[in-house]
């Protein structure tokens, strides 16, 4: 394996692999710290410096050893962990419960995930209001700047958001390594449609009720994030389907299955990523030449997103989130990123160091913030 | 309504699923101009509405009849819901739902011009639990007015898919959109399933 890593120059030499870290390691260290080091809180800058090393190890990594799944879902589960730590973490300290009540729904107070995105379009057109009771600009997860930065992951990685950016997506990714082999192993294919199903269902009745019926009703990360007080059946009945969802979906599945199976079969934000995977510019790309059709890249992937039939066809199909785990799994090399444009089995590497270096850095930018204060707290629980 | 509306826009999917084969060459028609295409498909959906409004108005009175109890009335309705949505949820899953459509026994007539009214005949009266859950709802309304909105709001829904029939022979990607479909009628059914439940644990509290 290694000597064709070596051979088609996916792995690098340690001072290459230095050297492309270098732009990775200039950026994050003036976002972290705004190019002035603060060192008077020690557990601040304990907790800078780790997540600083974390992000531009884990990169160099990437180019030293050619690999790429394994480095970026342990910055990916990490990123999940955290932000549902700091989410919690401020609500209980803002709120004392990680619950809110209708007090804070109609002061605007509760924090905005991309999720909502979808269903606050429709309303958003006929009404011209926004259907979801978070801030708009200011205050914690407000409303504009999530919405900003989704749409610029967007259009640049497509469903490459569901795997470089989404801040839940840590959490299935997280549970599908448990087990080394799966218990179920087929899986209807008809089921990757099920997100359009959700997306056309919850964007229908968000707009005929104006309200984010997604997050009021299916939401599985309400688990881990924060929910509506139990107050009455219908609440005791949201909060129950909460919990069903994240444990047979976020949980239960995706050990069984080793899939994503959240990301794949509920997620109305992966059915409007799909299709912006239309419009990317960067894409996984399989070279029909080098394919010896072994079916080790359907196996692992981790949101069905290929099929036999894919591969026969020489083409990854529109749900790929270019998690990378394919590209690391293929024996002959064939499936690698690719950049819209440009003929499978051409400019691997550019493509690859290109598509490493805007997707890792957006999610070291993005998950920088709640990792950094995820450590500050716990370095402050501990000492 | 809302529920009404998601309810008849799945399941009328899952009916263009069912009923697709047989209704296509009846109302697409492809040799035929869009005109007659046009009068065939309001004569189809003029008799549907007409079926509705007919089954709103017995369902609502029966239901007066029925449930008069406050409790009963959300009792009962609350199991139908479970038991119907359980069925929604078969529907939509069962592979050879294709067999079941009732629509095919309009094969069989030869006069063309009754052909769109029949198909709307059979179409209303094709007894697919998504019309069983619209029945429960209709009969557990307040007024006659709110079971006729339920309904029309349940027609509009279904009859969405209808609307571009014309064109349902140039689409490329209908099976995609006959599978997103499906889903979404299995999904309606766990909706009126949560509906149920919810107003069955609110009727045994509050009984």
């Amino acid at each position: 394996m290694d000597n064709v890593l070596e051979k088609t120059g996916m792995k690098k030499s340690f001072g290459k692999s230095l050297l492309y870290t270098l732009p990775m390691f200039l950026i994050t260290f003036m976002f972290m710290t705004g190019g002035k080091p603060n060192f008077s809180d020690p557990a601040s800058a304990l907790a800078v410096l780790t997540v600083f090393l974390l992000v531009n190890v884990l990169y160099f990594f990437m180019h030293y050893t050619g690999k790429t799944d394994r480095y970026r879902a342990v910055l990916f589960i990490i990123f999940a962990l955290s932000l549902s730590y700091t989410l919690i973490h401020n609500m209980l300290e803002v709120r004392k419960s990680m619950s809110f009540s209708q007090a804070d729904i109609l002061e605007c107070k509760i924090p905005f995930c991309h999720l909502v995105i979808p269903m606050m379009i429709l309303p958003a057109v006929f009404t011209k209001s926004i259907i979801f009771p978070g801030s708009i600009i200011g205050g914690f997860a407000n409303i504009s700047s999530m919405v900003v930065l989704w749409l610029i992951a967007t259009i640049v990685l497509g469903r490459g958001f569901c795997s470089w950016g989404c801040f839940y997506g840590g959490w299935d990714d997280g549970f599908s390594r448990i087990r080394k082999k799966p218990v179920i192993k087929k899986i209807s294919e008809l089921w990757r449609w099920m997100p359009f199903a959700v997306l056309i269902m919850v964007a229908l009745t968000s707009a005929l009720a104006l309200m984010p019926t997604y997050c009021s009703w299916i939401c599985p990360f309400k688990a881990v994030t924060e929910f509506e007080q139990v107050t009455s059946v219908e609440s005791a009945t949201k909060a129950g389907i909460f919990l069903s969802l994240f444990g047979g979906l976020v949980i239960a599945l995706p050990v069984m299955t080793r899939k994503r199976t959240q990301c794949s079969f509920l997620c109305p934000m992966g059915a409007v990523n799909t299709l912006a995977n239309k419009i990317t510019p960067f894409t996984v790309k399989i070279d029909k030449n080098s394919c010896n059709e072994c079916f080790k890249c359907v196996e692992v992937c981790p949101l069905y997103a290929l099929t036999p039939a894919d591969i026969k066809a020489g083409k990854v199909s529109l749900f790929c989130s270019k998690c990378g785990k394919c590209v690391d799994a293929c024996p002959k090399k064939a499936i690698n990123y690719g950049i819209r444009g440009i003929p499978a089995g051409t400019m691997k590497n550019f493509s690859r160091n290109l598509f490493l270096f805007v997707s890792f850095l957006f999610m070291a930018i993005f998950s920088a913030g709640s990792i950094i204060s995820t450590f500050h707290g716990l370095l402050k629980l501990i000492f | 309504m809302t529920d009404s509306f998601i309810l008849g826009l799945s399941s009328g999917s899952a009916c263009l699923a069912t009923c697709g084969m047989v209704l296509f060459p009846y109302l697409m028609a492809g040799s035929a101009g869009v005109k007659k295409i046009v009068i065939d498909l309001s004569l189809f959906m003029f008799t549907r509405f007409l079926i509705y409004f007919v089954m709103a108005t017995f369902a609502w009175y029966f239901g007066q009849a029925l449930f008069s109890n406050a409790v009963v009335r959300n009792i009962v309705p609350g199991i139908l819901y479970i038991v119907f949505a359980i069925l929604l949820v078969w529907y939509s899953i069962d592979k050879n739902r294709e067999k079941d459509c009732p629509v095919k026994i309009v094969k069989t007539v030869n006069n063309q011009r009754l052909v769109p009214i029949l198909l709307g005949i059979v179409n209303s009266f094709g007894f697919c639990p998504a019309l069983f859950i619209i029945l429960t709802k209709s009969a557990t309304q307040g007024t006659l007015l709110q079971s006729y909105l339920a309904f029309l709001a349940f027609f509009i829904g279904s009859s969405l898919w209808f609307l571009p029939l014309p064109l349902a022979g140039k689409m490329k990607k209908k099976e995609v959109l006959q599978n997103i479909g499906i889903l979404a009628t299995g999904l309606a059914g766990i909706i009126f399933m949560i509906k149920g439940i919810t107003n069955l644990i609110g009727g045994i509290i509050n009984g």
